[in-house]
């Protein structure tokens, strides 16, 4: 092969290193999952990838990553070799970049003739890093030492040279060490083969052609945001809040972060200033450091909704190039996002979503309602059991949740936000688990109605065949996925036993419920928010999902206004008695606000137990739907 | 005379190959397809050829033969009366499939599930339960069944999928409601996934029954309609199907079967590209298939092509076996454009083969690779003997133009555009290599189909890949590989079993009953017994793994020796596989026994040149675009003319009746005695 130093930067070197990065992406995650040990990383799919220039800045931009910050900042430019390997999971020490202790995050640097050319990056969601319980995420945890071993950045390789007593005590602290010493060698091994394909650009085309490449898919990606997002976004300043419903150890409190956002023509400024203080138990999330670098690269995705259709949202990459577009300002030390030195974090997806939501919400305001409605889709549940080593069993789901209604579609049903993450069939659970699928369904009337309804959850039952631990992480099981522009709240996350015909029900936040042999778990998981107006959505729609038994009788009645009548086993409508149904359903609401989000909430509002900080007013008020539905969905195509 | 001749059906053309068994003669022709009735066009195209080579129907041996039927009613979602049967509890079973989102974080925000291959209200669920170890739970209820299956057809169900829960354990339950449906409603097509796929994972294995009883209306009228037709002609001779297992059946047996012929054609080339490889003095090759909008890529070791059972077709898992083949979206259509942010970009899409590239002069207006390829002088102005000229002149204006774009010359633009179509492949041949821990140096690659040989070098070069071969005729390969296809059948049952608690005369004699099952059958297609060959195949994992890896047992063991031999294999394929392995620490759990059938067919003869001659003469030159080296006058040699053993050192272009093969400078083209060019890189590149 020719090997041209620094040779000029034209379209055709562009579009080969562009592609050689994105294809490197792809071929770093195969890796991954081709040698990890993990079934949370091989099967679940819960593990992050990326490539980076020499100054750290991200090039890769599929999917959100871990930062290399910390590596400047704990050992500094002068200090980085051919041959190194860092890794830290420390939430309080990563930069922001790592979230909570099961997060283990290796970084390779790439040298090319001696000179940093770059990084590779792998963090993955590993099985159990120690802690008070199997799978190191406790419910209860009232710090991080509760939660598993806590690693600030080390170099698990030096020069090449393993540092063995490091490796030894890490791996020691696992519950399922040898799963941590494979997944360790394999991610150590992907970061390699990426580093291998820019060192391959770098010998084709020189380093300065390179970096010069490098600078242009960043500014290129920034471009695209500016040209696509940003002129559909009003000017102006919006508010909202959402809440965290539990952290597990302080009774009947509600947690809220608050964002500001402020866009002008070419930026979108985030403040949370107005977030609750930190939490008592595990739902925290560090990360007001390296001016939010990680936290922006989080949140920028979202804005991709606003593309001019999914396919060309499937399109956009967010690599370090949105920082252009996007910036936060945190509050002080002592938040839900800037808790302080050892606050519990376990738990910390709830606010990752819910900081998602937020943003989407202002967005939905800037738009007249065209963004998605909320979704929520990670949460973990799970029964374990067993009397000794030899028979010890944890029987884990990560179950997705119904995703939200928009513009262009219904919410998809039970979907998950990690791609490729997968369901367990109930054919492998029976043959390897004392259990037994009763029944995998959809939950009916689950998806908020809307013009675009709300995907629907799971409505899953399980019989224990053994004595069993019943696990739950989960949130929104009091507080349901919000509805945008009409649109209305999914139904929410709720965990049960049912014994000899009798269902009780247990917090979200669980895992100590002891389940009987011969008894049934049920897990109902989130519809999605609906989008636009429920009145408005095409009769035919509503009946075919009447006809499905995806919707009650009484929701195409009260939610969506359609005069049904069963003839043998078909549905169908009364045309003239629907639009006086409907006519009358208007009249009684009025305007819709932009925002529901459901009986329950309005109810702890009359209770007082939504409180508002100073210079923060309530954010739904004062914001309806903006038009029909319907018509929306015209302008959308 | 006796003739037997192999017919692959394509979107456009239909390929067809006579080989006369005397005289081991080969005749290539191309004939129009007929999508609305292929029947017409696979007849047409056995007269055409016949013809050709003098002979009568009656000198019609056998008929092979590879349909895009099958495939074809999936890509055009004629999914309608389509109705499935479930186990009670589990009627959205194939709403929730697998949960997954594709592609990037947080998609799950805008993206759209593809609709269900049945709409809800037309699946059903009914009594009866078997639990993993195939005893009885609860009874199925005829009476309720028959309810069902009543109620599907008033709605317009014809075709019935039925797939319960651990069927693949004990397939009773799915036989009687089977009976049942075929007693009362005796027009309906029914798919049973005990007998589809009796492999653990419901999910999966409802969707590949869909997949069956949804072409099986389709496969089986084309299938008898095309067998009644030949009888009338050519009498009672053998009519076989290729499957996507790279194996020949009985178009009877096809038709039973139906979800068996999906990758048909690539399935046909990738054996035919084996076949020359191996005349040429190489095992281990990667395939690459370049049509006009995608590469087809494949890795063949030792002879023999991988196999998987992980296929999608469209959205749609089907996990019957297949062929291993990754497919890019890159090809000699694929379009060279610039985005709204000035990035040149060369495909996803493609000018296809209507309207085609601008040369084609069919009303083609956007530039393609094979436009590219022109305005370099790579190809000819005219192709297919002078049946088809080119416009050198229209495809130069657009790269003109794509030029401008750039501030670049139309020769560089395009020279670049070959180069980004060259990285895509690159991309999807490290798929099957580097993502699965192979160096792709170790293989020689094989370029065919209609634009194979014209940027296949480039390809090679990024890979760090030493040699290219171009077989004689790559656009007809599909067809030549129909001529030497083995009949194959695949049987599977899954038998989840740990090591340490494991009953092994139980596995023994599940494994035995499989390979009966599959000797019976060959010996059905018509083989000698000794000519059947048994594989003993299974999937095995570590227990607690998600996912199994494939252990072959080594020819002739059977019995306990095979089972023996998975237990302690399956640690050297792991760590082969995923780089580790926990042999004497961990126990393992056997998941799927599988047994590969196969009746080996005689090989037709390919006739070698005897031609020799000191040094190959070319007929002429043409001004040649190479990048870094500019235009230079280069020489042109005609494919039929060069003799085994003549060496041409590039830059130089190879042209012949149906394809164009590019040497450039640093590379060497041998011909060999059967029409294979072989390219080898010289070490001292500049």
């Amino acid at each position: 092969m020719s090997s041209k130093k620094n040779m000029k930067l034209g379209p055709i070197e562009l579009e080969v290193i562009h592609g050689t990065i994105r294809a490197a992406e792809l071929e770093i995650e195969a890796a991954v999952e081709r040698t990890a040990r993990s079934p949370m990383i091989r099967d679940q799919h819960d593990y992050r990838v990326a490539l980076f220039d020499a100054k750290g800045r991200k090039l890769t931009g599929r999917s959100y990553s871990a930062i290399v910050e910390p590596v400047f900042e704990y050992f500094g430019e002068d200090n980085i070799f051919p041959g190194d390997v860092f890794f830290w999971n420390d939430p309080y020490n990563s930069c922001g970049g790592i979230g909570h202790v099961p997060d283990l995050c290796t970084t390779v640097p790439i040298f090319h003739e001696n000179k940093l050319i770059g990084f590779s990056q792998v963090f993955g969601h590993h099985d159990d890093i120690g802690g008070a319980v199997p799978g190191s995420l406790p419910v209860h945890a009232t710090d991080s030492w509760m939660e598993g071993v806590i690693i600030p950045p080390i170099k698990l390789y030096d020069k090449g040279v393993l540092n063995e007593a490091a490796f030894r005590i890490i791996t020691r602290n696992s519950r399922l060490e040898d799963h941590l010493a494979g997944d360790l060698d394999a991610e150590i091994g992907a970061c390699k083969l990426g580093s291998r394909r820019i060192v391959s650009l770098a010998e084709r085309y020189g380093v300065e052609t390179l970096e010069a490449a490098f600078e242009q898919i960043l500014k290129n990606a920034a471009e695209i945001f500016r040209r696509e997002i940003l002129p559909k976004i009003k000017d102006g300043v919006y508010h909202y809040e959402d809440y965290i419903e539990a952290d597990g150890v302080e009774e009947g409190k509600i947690h809220a972060l608050r964002v500001t956002m402020t866009k002008t023509p070419d930026k979108i400024v985030l403040d949370f200033n107005g977030t609750d203080p930190e939490a008592k138990g595990p739902i925290n999330w560090s990360l007001d450091e390296a001016e939010g670098r990680y936290f922006r690269k989080w949140l920028a995705p979202v804005l991709r909704s606003l593309a001019a259709s999914p396919e060309r949202a499937a399109e956009i990459d967010s690599n370090e190039g949105v920082l252009d577009v996007i910036d936060v300002v945190f509050p002080k030390k002592g938040t839900l996002i800037t808790p302080t030195f050892g606050k519990p974090t376990g738990m910390r997806f709830f606010l990752m979503l819910r900081s998602l939501g937020v943003f989407a919400a202002c967005l939905s305001k800037a738009t007249d309602g065209r963004m998605p409605a909320d979704h929520e889709t990670i949460r973990i549940w799970g029964l374990t059991g067993g009397r000794n080593r030899d028979d010890f069993f944890l029987f884990r789901e990560v179950l997705g949740g119904g995703g939200p209604g928009r513009p262009w579609a219904d919410g998809s049903d039970v979907v998950h936000i990690v791609p490729n993450s997968r369901n367990l069939p109930a054919e492998f659970s029976e043959t390897r688990y004392p259990i037994m699928v009763e029944q995998l369904a959809l939950k009916v009337d689950s998806g908020g109605a809307g013009f675009r309804r709300g995907g629907f959850g799971y409505d899953k039952r399980i019989r224990a065949l053994d004595d069993c631990k019943l696990i739950s992480n989960a949130d929104r099981s009091i507080l349901g996925c919000y509805g945008v522009n009409g649109g209305k709240i999914g139904q929410n996350y709720q965990v049960s036993v049912i014994e000899s015909g009798v269902e009780k029900v247990y917090p979200g936040m669980s895992d100590t419920v002891v389940v009987e042999p011969g008894t049934s778990v049920r897990v109902v998981t989130t519809g999605g928010g609906g989008w636009g107006d429920p009145l408005a959505r095409e009769a035919d729609k509503v009946l075919y999902d009447l006809q499905c038994g995806l919707i009650s009788e009484a929701s195409a009645r009260d939610d969506y206004g359609l005069a049904v009548t069963l003839k043998g086993r078909k549905w169908t409508y009364d045309a003239a008695q629907t639009q006086a149904l409907r006519e009358r359903l208007k009249k009684a609401r009025g305007t819709p606000s932009m925002f529901d989000r459901g009986e329950a909430f309005r109810a702890m509002k009359a209770k007082g137990m939504v409180r508002y900080p100073e210079n923060w007013s309530d954010p739904d008020e004062g914001w309806h739907a903006v038009g029909e539905g319907a018509s929306f969905s015209q302008a959308a195509e | 005379m006796n003739v037997t001749v192999a017919i692959d059906t394509g979107g456009t053309f239909t390929d067809v190959v006579a080989i006369n068994q005397q005289s081991g003669a080969i005749t290539a022709i191309k004939t129009p397809s007929t999508p609305s009735d292929p029947s017409v066009g696979l007849l047409d195209g056995v007269r055409k050829v016949l013809e050709k080579v003098g002979a009568e129907p009656k000198d019609l041996a056998m008929l092979l033969h590879g349909s895009t039927v099958a495939t074809n009613a999936v890509l055009e979602h004629k999914f309608a009366g389509l109705g499935l049967i479930v186990t009670r509890g589990f009627r959205h079973m194939i709403e929730i499939a697998r949960q997954s989102v594709p592609d990037g974080y947080g998609n799950s925000f805008f993206w759209v599930k593809p609709p269900r291959l049945v709409p809800l209200h037309l699946v059903r669920e009914v009594p009866g339960r078997m639990k993993f170890d195939g005893s009885e739970l609860e009874a199925i209820d005829e009476e309720e069944t028959l309810q069902a299956v009543r109620e599907l057809v008033e709605d317009g169900v014809k075709c019935i999928g039925v797939c319960l829960l651990h069927s693949y354990a004990n397939g009773e339950h799915e036989r009687r409601i089977g009976d049942l449906i075929e007693k009362n409603f005796p027009g309906v097509f029914v798919s049973l996934s005990s007998v589809v796929l009796p492999e653990y994972r419901e999910y999966e294995r409802a969707m590949t029954t869909l997949v069956d009883v949804l072409v099986k209306p389709y496969c089986k009228t084309y299938l008898q309609s095309a067998a009644d037709r030949l009888r009338e002609q050519s009498g009672d001779i053998p009519f076989l199907i290729m499957q996507s297992n790279g194996g020949v059946v009985k178009h009877s047996t096809a038709g039973e079967k139906p979800v068996t012929m999906l990758l048909s054609g690539p399935a046909a080339g990738i054996l035919g590209a084996i076949h020359m490889a191996t005349l040429a003095g190489y095992d281990n090759i990667l395939t690459s298939d370049v049509g006009g909008t995608s590469t087809d890529i494949a890795i063949i070791e030792k002879q023999t092509p991988m196999y998987t059972s992980e296929s999608m077709i469209e959205h749609y898992p089907v996990k019957t076996p297949m062929l291993d083949i990754v497919t890019v979206g890159s090809g000699g259509g694929s379009i060279a454009w610039t985005d709204p942010y000035g990035s040149l970009k060369v495909g996803p899409q493609s000018a296809g083969a209507d309207p085609g590239p601008i040369c084609y002069g069919r009303g083609g207006t956007q530039p393609t690779v094979t436009d590219a390829a022109i305005v370099l002088g790579r190809l000819p102005t005219s192709l297919i003997g002078g049946e088809i000229k080119l416009d050198l002149d229209a495809a130069r204006k657009a790269y003109e133009a794509l030029g401008r774009q750039h501030d670049m010359k139309p020769e560089e633009v395009a020279s670049g555009v070959l180069e980004i179509a060259a990285v895509n492949q690159v991309f999807g041949i490290r798929k099957v290599t580097t993502s699965r821990g192979r160096d792709p140096g170790n293989y020689a690659m094989v370029a065919f189909g209609g634009a194979g040989g014209l940027f296949a070098t480039e390809v090679a070069d990024f890979l760090g890949m030493k040699t290219v071969i171009s077989p004689p005729d790559p656009g007809n390969l599909c067809a030549l590989g129909l001529h030497v296809s083995d009949v194959r059948r695949d049987y599977i049952r899954t038998m989840v079993r740990r090591q340490s608690v494991a009953d092994i005369s139980e596995i023994v004699s599940a494994w035995t009953a499989l390979a009966d099952e599959g000797r019976r059958d060959i010996r059905a297609e018509g083989i000698a017994d000794s000519d059947i060959k048994i594989e003993y195949v299974a999937d095995v994992r570590y227990f607690g793994e998600g996912h199994e890896v494939q252990v072959t047992a080594p020819e002739g063991a059977a019995g306990d020796a095979a089972v023996a031999h998975m237990w302690k294999d399956f640690h050297r394929v792991h760590d082969e596989s995923f780089g580790f392995h926990y042999e004497g620490e961990q126990d393992v759990e056997l998941v799927n026994l599988r047994v590969r059938a196969v009746g080996i067919q005689s090989r037709p003869q390919i006739n070698s040149t005897e031609k020799v001659g000191a040094h190959a003469k070319p007929f002429g030159s043409r001004n040649v675009y190479w990048k870094g080296a500019g235009w230079i006058e280069s020489p042109l040699y005609e494919r039929t003319e060069l003799a085994a053993g003549q060496v041409i050192e590039g830059p130089a272009i190879v042209q012949e009746y149906g394809s164009t093969v590019v040497v450039p400078g640093g590379w060497t083209c041998t011909a060999d005695r059967y029409r294979n060019l072989i390219l080898t890189a010289r070490e001292t590149q500049s």
